[in-house]
């Protein structure tokens, strides 16, 4: 298995000054943020040559999109995993039947909303369900993952990164339904 | 280790030199120009002391040095005798396509040839947008001129946070025609809040709803010592005052019961219109008395009550942006901190109200809101050409649409999401269908719908020279970065192979290299000889700016992060440079200064990184 975890490269967790961990300190993620981009944006370097310019984008934008990556549970899972060696793909199928079927009913509750009486209150029912959920999976993937960095004996890795990933890929479905709820409940309330 | 080198507190190691720079609000219905003078932000007047600059251009016909132009308030006076040739509200059309600036137009529209850029017909040809909004950054970089004399170092300019990639780059193309340097683009709320919050000092979300002639913006911004950084932002921009002047002049047609009036009585009603609007606003009625042709005087009156009734559908649509703002801020109504209210047309009353109980809170209204968006340009501008070396201010913005890429069926995939801070960088995998297939296109879009056709069309890109293998071998990425102006830049990479594929870019709505540079040419200002001159200026200003940088940074870094045989090739390459500037040939300055970078890319990549490195190690010092 590649492992990505002691090459002493630039990640994103160490160009953000923060042990590689899934719980995050927000405050000092913010803070040490702020002070990269005092260094590298491109307000920094507007007299400097073009050579210059053009390389202060791109690591501004590099360091956005580690913030980017860090702040948010799901990146930040992705991110993790790829760091252990292990990519998601697109076309993965690996998922859970009955969690599947659990994602069908739970759409089509979401397209029945708009013919309720009260669709709005409905659509709240559904969105704090799938708000739930997401919370519990974090929590899971949270677990999962301080077991994988903490323990020095790497017998039940695979196994971890297994279950890791297969909760990574309910969480996209999740996350996905959250923006429809999302995305609708924004229709709705702009027809009153 | 190598010991650091600081100066001593106070004293910087160049000699401190005050560079011109000056913020422009180019504005649909006023425009500004500001400036930082003795460390105070001002807003410029003429000589007649008027601040604001009516954005209205009348053009008076041609000669052999170009169209004849009056801008501002005579213009505006003569745009209902010569409503044709007078363009009012031109920034509406920034950007934008035939089918988009019909509406409402009284203009005669028109397209040239292969061009997608509408033009207005008047006495002096046809006229686009980008060309009008030029004529009027011309009249505010000679008004700075004459006020502050010297050489103007560059501009920032403010546009509407919501406007799309198009509008951005339309007016960074109307700046380039008015020979004005642009430092950044910078968004109109976001300049509003540079104004308020080092004026307040306040810590904190702060809210700022910007309503102005033609656009509306909702920004919500977090202040934390002196990071102003964009949460979110949200807006229409086709929502503004004008809109309000549109709504009474459909009541005024129908009360009057005029059809199809002709293009000068429309401006004159419209003209009217916006007088009820404003006295409305002070008082509870107004009483119209209007010559409407014939000899017939239409007489009536209308009550504030009633002008809010007709307006109020349109107040409250911006509700639904400010709904959007906050969700995406992820933020509750009780972290905010104020409302600043932005733009003229927050002074219609029912505005402020419908504001203040959406927020729960009084709006802030205390700042002049037509002057707050170019005093806020202007502080940027300042620190930007390094007036203020110590200074800690930083703009973190934000992209205000989602950008998104064609794929089957019409559908748009999102490569960056709404809200996210700029500049930013996504790469997306393509791969090839066919075998032996060597050219691909690929249509980029922006906008919130999962249609392609509920988004707006950006551009088509056509990649080519990709190397020739079987179906869905290649795979070639394609980057799209947005810049910190808000601009989108795109380029592909075959990853198997490594070949760099070339971009076609078709912009949809927009005015291509050419046809600028045709412009630039037809324009009075800039004769051939002018234009050589002055790009062979600009590149000697750029060898300077290249050669100062990396003397500064041999010094600083030379000896740390460079073996002396590297060090040896850059100052060599340095010395051809200083060499080749002092001729007059701009070709040759361009290729020594491309030579240059790449001599000296490893040394600045070197530098960019230690940079990172040791600011997290200056904050953990900080917190010892």
């Amino acid at each position: 298995m590649k492992n990505n975890l002691d090459t002493g490269a630039d990640n994103y967790f160490s160009v953000l000054g923060l042990p590689i961990s899934f719980d995050i300190d927000k405050t000092t993620l913010t803070q040490n943020y702020h002070e990269l981009q005092k260094t590298v944006h491109p307000d920094k370097f507007a007299n400097a040559g073009d050579l210059e310019r053009r390389l202060s984008v791109q690591k501004a934008a590099w360091i956005n999109d580690a913030l980017e990556t860090l702040k948010n549970p799901l990146r930040r899972s992705i991110y993790l995993l790829s760091l252990h060696g292990i990519e998601l793909s697109d076309n993965d199928t690996s998922i859970d039947p009955a969690f599947l079927m659990e994602q069908m009913e739970l759409r089509e509750n979401l397209s029945e909303v708009v013919a309720k009486d009260d669709p709005l209150s409905e659509l709240d029912v559904i969105l704090d369900d799938v708000n739930a959920r997401i919370k519990r999976t974090i929590n899971h993937l949270g677990g999962l993952f301080s077991k994988l960095l903490s323990e020095s004996d790497s017998e039940n890795d695979d196994s971890l990164l297994k279950e890791a990933k297969a909760e990574v890929l309910k969480m996209q479905f999740l996350n996905r339904l959250q923006e429809e709820c999302l995305n609708k409940e924004e229709d709705l309330a702009d027809q009153f | 280790m190598a010991l650091l080198q600081i100066s001593e507190p106070g004293k910087t190691t160049a000699p401190h030199q005050h560079k011109l720079a000056i913020g422009i609000d180019l504005g649909t219905t006023n425009s500004l120009v500001a400036t930082v003078k003795s460390g105070l932000a001002q807003t410029i007047a003429d000589e007649n002391d008027q601040h604001l600059l009516p954005s209205v251009v009348q053009f008076k016909g041609k000669n052999e040095q170009g169209y004849q132009t009056q801008v501002g308030f005579i213009a505006q006076q003569n745009a209902s005798k010569d409503p044709q040739n007078t363009i009012v509200s031109a920034k509406r059309y920034m950007g934008r396509g035939l089918d988009d600036v019909k509406k409402h137009a009284i203009y005669d529209f028109v397209t040239e040839g292969d061009s997608v850029v509408p033009r207005i017909r008047t006495i002096a040809g046809n006229i686009s947008a980008v060309e009008v909004s030029s004529e009027i950054l011309k009249a505010l970089k000679q008004r700075a001129l004459d006020a502050l004399g010297g050489d103007l170092t560059g501009a920032v300019i403010t546009v509407p946070a919501y406007f799309d990639d198009a509008q951005r780059q339309a007016t960074k193309d109307a700046a380039k025609l008015a020979g004005l340097n642009v430092l950044r683009l910078i968004n109109e709320p976001t300049a509003a809040a540079v104004a308020y919050g080092l004026d307040t000092g306040s810590e904190g979300i702060h809210v700022i709803y910007d309503l102005g002639g033609g656009t509306f913006d909702i920004s919500i911004l977090k202040l934390t010592r002196g990071i102003f950084e964009v949460l979110s932002t949200a807006g229409d921009s086709a929502l503004g005052g004008d809109d309000i002047d549109y709504i009474i002049t459909d009541w005024i047609l129908e009360e009057a019961q005029i059809n199809e009036p002709e293009a000068s009585l429309l401006r004159q009603i419209l003209d009217t219109a916006r007088e009820a609007k404003e006295a409305l606003s002070q008082q509870d009625h107004f009483a119209f008395s209007l010559d409407i042709g014939e000899g017939k005087i239409w007489e009536a009156e209308l009550s504030r009550e009633h002008f809010e009734k007709l307006i109020k559908p349109l107040i409250r649509k911006t509700l639904v942006s400010c709904r959007r703002a906050l969700r995406d801020a992820d933020i509750d109504s009780d972290d905010i901190q104020d409302v600043v209210m932005v733009g003229g047309s927050t002074r219609v009353p029912l505005v402020r109200q419908i504001v203040g109980e959406f927020f729960s809170t009084e709006p802030l209204v205390d700042l002049d809101p037509d002057k707050v968006v170019a005093i806020g340009a202007a502080r940027q501008a300042d620190i930007l050409v390094g007036n203020k070396s110590d200074e800690d201010m930083l703009l973190l913005d934000v992209t205000p649409l989602s950008l998104g890429l064609e794929t089957m069926g019409g559908l748009a995939e999102k490569v960056i999401h709404r809200n996210t801070t700029i500049p930013v960088a996504r790469a997306q995998d393509f791969t090839t269908f066919k075998d032996g297939q060597t050219a691909m296109a690929i249509h980029v879009v922006q906008g919130e719908r999962e249609l392609i056709s509920d988004c707006r069309s950006l551009a088509r890109f056509e990649l080519r020279g990709i190397p020739p293998m079987v179906a869905g071998a290649a795979r070639i990425r394609v980057t799209f970065q947005i810049d910190a102006d808000g601009l989108l830049a795109v380029s592909a990479r075959e990853e198997t192979s490594g070949v760099e594929s070339s971009i076609q870019v078709k912009p949809s709505y927009g005015l291509s290299d050419g046809e600028i540079e045709t412009m630039l040419k037809d324009s009075f200002s800039y004769a051939q000889d002018d234009i050589d001159a002055r790009k062979l200026r600009e590149e000697q200003v750029e060898a300077s700016r290249v050669v100062e940088a990396l003397n500064a940074a041999l010094d600083e870094d030379g000896d740390k992060l460079l073996s002396s045989d590297e060090r040896d090739e850059i100052r060599q390459a340095i010395d051809e440079l200083v060499e080749v500037a002092q001729e007059n040939n701009q070709r040759a300055i361009k290729l020594k200064i491309e030579a240059v970078d790449k001599v000296t890319a490893e040394f600045a990549q070197r530098r960019m990184d230690v940079s990172i490195n040791l600011a997290l190690s200056g904050q953990s010092v900080k917190d010892m």
